[in-house]
């Protein structure tokens, strides 16, 4: 036991063991966290965490281990129980119901009767009241679950837990959808949670987050707890190689950038959204062969809209965007592909991947249609097949078998058939938004590494993306977007973090004025 | 291999095995409403599933199982290729009557005059080119206006009927007989009956029977298929990969369509060989059921038209023989139906589950899959 | 106009139930049922286990079958009282009857092979839509008795179903054992038009009808038209049809058939309405009732079959069906049966019109003798009750 003070842990599992055919995804896990602790579960995804959490919070049955609950041991049946028995989770993907207010999603299934047909409102506004008082929630009890952001709804969740009564908090993957205010604002409050001796398990793979939240940390890997560490005995590195079992450069080395020709160039392009706004007003950006280019700005500022005209998938408004000397303004999808164009979407499961399908059929799920995968409109199934057993010991996508659906693999797995379908060919350019979001950082040193390799030759790179250290870490040059258009540019060697970062959350006062 | 082919079998036949008893139990608790029998008269279901597999089993039995399944085999593969393209095809009445109607018309027209040989290979690519016909209009529809093909098709169901209704009582209604009724082709259709040793086996069976591997290969191993089957499981993919997903669903629908006709004029050529005012069936809706009991699988709606088709064939011998009035039967065909589509539900919902469930490779790999997804 | 007492209809009917099913239960294990006529029913014994079919059987049992139309048996229409007939003439004659519903028009001839693969002696088929498919089974089966109600056998020279309609076979001698049964439904409609210009205040009746397309239909209506007439020169007949085209709407839509009526009532301002539209025109005597006028049924007895409306409903111009079918079967199990076409009328008591059952109506005095004359005219073939054209609708 390696527990602060006296008395018994909050939670202790036991040789946790659980089995799916085939896999073992939790093999003698053990874990323990005392009260006022926050402990971190750190591993790739795949590792095990989400099974451990199920196990705990009911939703599986571990086939051996034991739970304890202040030393007791205890049988968690259903959520119901976890619940009844002070345990909460906040999953990644919220459960509330968006057109209640805040102070119904928080008394929703927990609810008191002021008699057998009216609810309790009065009393549970006061509860609700004195919670977010006591722990500084900030947020409006009426106001419509809509109507919040991102960070706002998932305080709703730990709100909901805490009406609960809950003493053990588990939180998994919290951070992955906030931005990075948002995230200084959740720790603060799981620190005041804490300090008000509630337990909380922190699910993540972000190694400085860990560090900076945790007053424990366990690393898990393939099923079996790795190491413990705290966070002031150690190190990301360390942490990164006990997750991936293996050295991990952290930062990329893209080395030097040979840029040649033009490649991409985009002027004056406009594009309305569906209700005919224009979300971007005329914007132009060079991209040259043998370049990456990153644009940096706060989701929602028109990279959506740029990423899918240059593809195809949306037909601007105006402008021209010209392919090495080509014009291909909206050209379709699949004439963009053809024209050598590498294209890898931010959100894989809605444009990626087709998960129901197997591996064998999503790497071929945009070049399908002519040799070697067809003939003649004849699918060659040997040709698919073998292509596919080929990529996926080149991409090393970690799967059973080329056979099994593309929703079986991990998320790093998952966007590496992406990565592998879209980059195994000649290219002239990549269009990449978010290619790494929600990544471990195995996949993402390999899929960085991916891309600086089709740098080197020779094609032209751009990279869009929400999380400002990837776009510091692998541009050659960096582009600032604001409200639809480019307010900065700047060498990716000496730009500063801040400086961008002042650009994205306020366009420039300089900048904006210049293409005003 | 074999393990998982019992394994997948296994599940079927215990959900038949299933829905015969509760269908059997609720025989039993309904036998005081059938004349002559007293309440809760246990031999009830013994004799009624006696009837019925006396009514299958034997041989005229079981041609005439195969013939009552050959329009809800094509039928279904027509609704089930709609399913894996993410279309709900529920079309298929109208579908039906116009392959019947423009097969009528082949034969009225040109039947005399060419004999059989050519008139019914003709009659046959009308009835399926207007079937196609039928199903290319709702699929346009979609495709330009974006209106939702179920609705269309429903809308389309009453107007194909009123004008398959017009020709039999307009152009292709026999001149002098007492009510509009169409030109009986039973005289010249000797040809579809190739097999002289039974009495109702006609060709469109073999028509249904080969156009399940077809349609089996066209969906699986065809760059057409594989777009059909990409548009159905995640349409932003396949729009994502290039696919023009509005002429796939123009496509689909029309493919769906042509089946659907197809199902209609073997039905006329080969079975009823006249329509007259009014002509309707229920195989455009018992079509669904084929494809759903399938999960749209073309192997499966072969399985899942012959077990209807064998109700189907079954239910007479029921009724003259047990006494089990039509409506008991009505009921206990969709009792079974029921157990066996919540059967298929169960499954499908698990592996949807499976499917958009946060990756967690160990509880995924459990080798349930297969490679198609309803809808 | 001598009918049955309701009541004793009801009485054979459950008789022949229970006779029915006992005797389709235990058919071949129980020879005990003679075909020598009974008027009670075959001893109700509990049901003796069918063990196996016996070979002996068949030749003491006479059994009937019924085919049909698409919908139910129990319709109080063409199906229920085919069957009613069938079931009567079984029990009359200790035979053994039993039914079959097709699902749809796909089913018609299997459903009739079934009875013959059951060896049956008589098979009776419900309407139009299966006389081409009982025309080709009684071909193919000879020795089998077919009756095919509200059919006019149209045969070619070898027998086979006519499909040009020029009937240039003689069906009564290709197809000695296939009777088509037939009404001369003018002849009710005649009675029928007969009672709306006696009740009539106004002197403005009116009929509706299904389809205008369909002779029995029309039948009905022109004799209505020439039976008011003769009754009242002076009234005014408005005639309608509820669709040109949609079955379901002429003939199966009572909901439609309510407003569309309430419509023609209040247009044509007519106080007696007539209908001849099956569930359709169930809507039209709900409608009549609903404004207050009288209505007359159709085919059935409907002050019987269709209580909801009886305030309104004054008589119904009746096709004695069950009738017609158990004198056909008892015919042909007497061996005095003829094949070819059977015309049910006046005559032989196939036609008629119910009693007046209604006693909020009060009727002319001279109504009853007048229509007894008539009747009687009927009978002996001197009253003229169609149009020339019989048949077809040559009005609006």
């Amino acid at each position: 036991m390696t527990q602060d003070g006296p008395g018994v842990p909050a939670l202790e599992m036991r040789g946790m063991t659980k089995r799916y055919p085939g896999v073992v995804a939790n093999d003698h896990i053990d874990l323990d966290v005392c009260p006022g602790e926050i402990h971190a579960l750190l591993g790739e995804n795949g590792a095990g965490k989400t099974t451990l959490m199920n196990v705990l919070y009911g939703l599986a049955r571990p086939d051996e281990g034991q739970i304890l609950l202040d030393g007791k041991p205890v049988q968690i049946a259903s959520p119901a129980d976890a619940i009844a028995r002070g345990i909460s989770m906040v999953h990644q993907h919220f459960m509330l119901v968006p057109v209640l207010s805040v102070a119904d999603n928080v008394i929703l299934g927990a609810e008191t009767m002021a008699n057998p047909i009216f609810l309790d409102r009065k009393q549970a506004r006061r509860k609700i009241a004195d919670l977010a008082g006591r722990f500084g929630f900030e947020l409006d009890p009426e106001a419509k679950v809509a109507s919040l952001s991102v960070g706002q709804q998932q305080r709703v969740e730990i709100l909901k837990a805490l009406y609960r009564e809950a003493r053990i908090l588990v939180l998994d993957e919290p951070t992955a959808v906030l931005t990075p205010q948002e995230t200084d604002e959740i720790f603060g409050l799981l620190r005041r949670l804490a300090a008000d001796g509630r337990s909380i398990v922190f699910i993540s793979h972000k190694l400085y987050e860990v560090l900076e939240i945790a007053d424990r940390i366990t690393v898990i890997r393939r099923g079996k707890v790795i190491g413990e560490r705290r966070p002031a005995e150690t190190t990301e590195e360390e942490l990164a190689e006990l997750m991936v079992g293996r050295a991990v450069e952290l930062t990329a080395d893209r080395g030097e950038s040979h840029v040649g020709r033009p490649m991409l160039q985009i002027e004056g392009l406009r594009v309305a959204d569906a209700r005919h706004r224009e979300i971007i007003p005329g914007l132009s950006l060079e991209v040259r062969a043998g370049e990456i280019v990153g644009v940096a700005g706060v989701a929602g500022n028109g990279q959506d809209e740029l990423v899918e005209s240059i593809v195809g998938m949306r037909t601007p408004q105006g402008g021209k965007v010209t392919l090495d000397g080509r014009d291909v303004t909206g050209l379709s999808p699949r004439k963009m592909n053809m024209a050598e164009v590498a294209y890898v979407p931010g959100d894989r499961h809605r444009f990626g991947l087709i998960l129901a399908f197997p591996v064998y059929d999503n790497l071929v799920l945009t070049g399908y249609y002519s040799p070697p995968y067809s003939r003649s409109f004849l699918r060659d199934d040997q040709a698919i097949k073998s292509s596919a057993e080929r990529q996926v010991e080149k991409f090393d996508i970690r799967t059973p078998s080329i056979n099994v659906p593309a929703a079986t693999l991990s998320g790093g797995n998952q966007q590496k058939v992406i990565v592998a379908r879209e980059f195994d060919r000649p290219l002239k350019l990549l269009v990449l938004d978010q290619p790494t979001r929600g990544l471990d950082v195995g996949s993402i040193e390999f899929i960085h590494r991916q891309i600086i390799a089709k740098r080197d030759a020779g094609a032209a790179v751009l990279l869009v993306s929400a999380e400002l250290d990837e776009v510091m870490e692998m541009s050659d040059r960096i582009a600032v977007m604001y409200r639809g258009r480019i307010v900065a540019e700047m060498d990716g060697r000496t730009a500063d973090k801040s400086e961008v970062g002042l650009y994205m959350a306020t366009g420039g006062r300089e900048a904006a004025e210049a293409t005003a | 291999m074999t393990r998982r082919v019992i394994q997948s079998l296994a599940e079927p036949l215990a959900a038949i095995v299933l829905a015969l008893l509760a269908g059997g139990i609720m025989i039993f608790l309904l036998s005081g409403l059938v004349p002559g029998r007293q309440p809760f008269d246990a031999r009830l279901p013994i004799d009624a599933y006696g009837a019925l597999v006396s009514g299958i089993v034997s041989f005229n039995g079981l041609t005439s199982t195969l013939v009552y399944s050959t329009p809800l085999i094509l039928g279904g593969l027509g609704v089930a290729v709609g399913f894996k393209a993410g279309l709900f095809n529920i079309g298929g009445r109208g579908q039906f009557l116009m392959g019947s109607i423009a097969s009528v018309a082949v034969i009225s027209a040109i039947g005399g005059a060419t004999g059989p040989w050519i008139a019914i290979p003709l009659a046959l690519l009308a009835g399926a080119l207007a079937g196609a016909l039928a199903g290319f209009i709702p699929g346009f529809l979609k495709a330009t206006s974006g209106a939702h093909e179920v609705v269309t098709t429903i809308m389309l169901n009453y107007i194909l009927f009123y004008v398959s209704n017009w020709a039999i009582k307009g152009p292709l209604t026999l001149p002098r007989a007492p009510q509009p009724t169409t030109q009986d082709i039973s005289e010249l259709n000797g040809a579809l009956y190739v097999l002289p040793f039974t009495r109702d086996l006609h060709i469109g069976v073999f028509i249904a029977l080969l156009a399940v591997p077809i349609i089996w290969f066209v969906l699986y191993k065809t760059t057409l298929g594989f777009e059909i089957r990409s548009a159905g499981a995640n349409p932003d993919a396949a729009r994502y990969a290039g696919m023009k997903t509005r002429r796939l669903i123009v496509l689909t629908m029309s493919l769906s369509g042509l089946l659907m006709g197809l199902a209609g004029s073997v039905t006329l050529l080969g079975q009823v060989h006249q329509t007259s005012f009014g002509y309707d069936t229920g195989i455009g809706f018992d079509a669904i059921t084929v494809a759903l009991l399938a999960s749209s699988n073309p192997i499966g709606v072969l399985f899942s038209g012959l077990l209807l088709g064998a109700m189907r064939a079954g239910s007479p011998a029921m009724q003259s023989q047990a006494g089990v009035p039509p409506d008991l039967i009505n009921a206990l065909q969709a009792i079974i139906l029921l157990f066996l589509i919540v059967n298929v539900l169960r499954r499908v919902l698990a592996r949807r589950r499976a499917g958009t469930s946060t990756p967690e490779p160990a509880a995924l790999t459990a080798g349930k899959y297969s490679t198609e997804s309803v809808q | 106009m001598a009918r049955l007492p309701r009541k004793a209809i009801a009485l054979l009917a459950v008789s022949a139930l229970v006779a029915a099913a006992c005797s389709s239960a235990a058919a071949t294990a129980s020879p005990t049922a003679t075909p020598t006529p009974a008027a009670t029913p075959t001893p109700a014994a509990t049901p003796t286990p069918a063990t196996s079919a016996s070979a002996s059987a068949p030749a003491t049992a006479f059994k009937i079958g019924v085919v049909t139309d698409v919908g139910r048996v129990d319709d109080k229409n063409f199906n229920q009282y085919s069957y009613q007939g069938a079931k009567d003439a079984a029990d009359a004659l200790g035979a053994s009857v039993s039914y079959l519903v097709p699902k749809d028009a796909t089913e018609y001839a299997s459903d009739i092979q079934q009875f013959v693969d059951q060896k049956t002696n008589v098979i009776v088929t419900v309407g139009f839509n299966l006389g081409n498919d009982t025309i080709k089974a009684a071909k193919a089966n000879p020795d089998i008795w077919f009756v095919a109600v509200d059919v006019a056998p149209c045969v070619d020279a070898t027998g086979a179903p006519d499909s040009t309609f020029a009937c240039k076979g003689d069906a009564a001698t290709l197809l000695p054992h296939l009777i088509g049964i037939q009404f001369q439904e003018d002849q009710a409609g005649y009675l029928a038009g007969m009672v709306a210009a006696a009740v009539s205040k106004t002197g403005v009746i009116g009929q509706l009808g299904g389809i205008n397309s369909n002779p029995a239909v029309v039948r009905y209506m022109q004799g209505y038209e020439l039976g008011a007439k003769a009754y009242k020169s002076s009234v005014t007949v408005d005639s309608g049809f509820f669709s040109t085209g949609d079955i379901t709407k002429a003939y199966g839509d009572p909901v439609f058939g309510k407003t569309f009526s309430q419509q023609f009532i209040s247009q044509k301002k007519v106080d007696v309405l007539f209908q001849v539209a099956g569930a359709t025109g169930n809507g039209a005597l709900d409608a009549a009732c609903a404004a207050g006028i009288y209505a007359i049924g159709v085919d059935v007895d409907q002050y019987q079959s269709y209580p909801s409306a009886d305030k309104c409903i004054v008589t119904s111009a009746e096709k004695h069906l069950a009738s017609a079918v158990s004198q056909t079967i008892k015919a042909i199990n007497a061996g005095t049966a003829k094949g070819g076409i059977s015309k049910f009328n006046a005559a032989n008591d196939g036609i008629g019109i119910s009693a007046f059952q209604n006693t909020s109506v009060t009727l002319p005095s001279d109504l009853q003798g007048k229509l007894d004359a008539a009747l009687a005219a009927m009978k002996a073939g001197t009253l003229t009750t169609c149009t020339a054209q019989c048949g077809t609708w040559t009005g609006k």
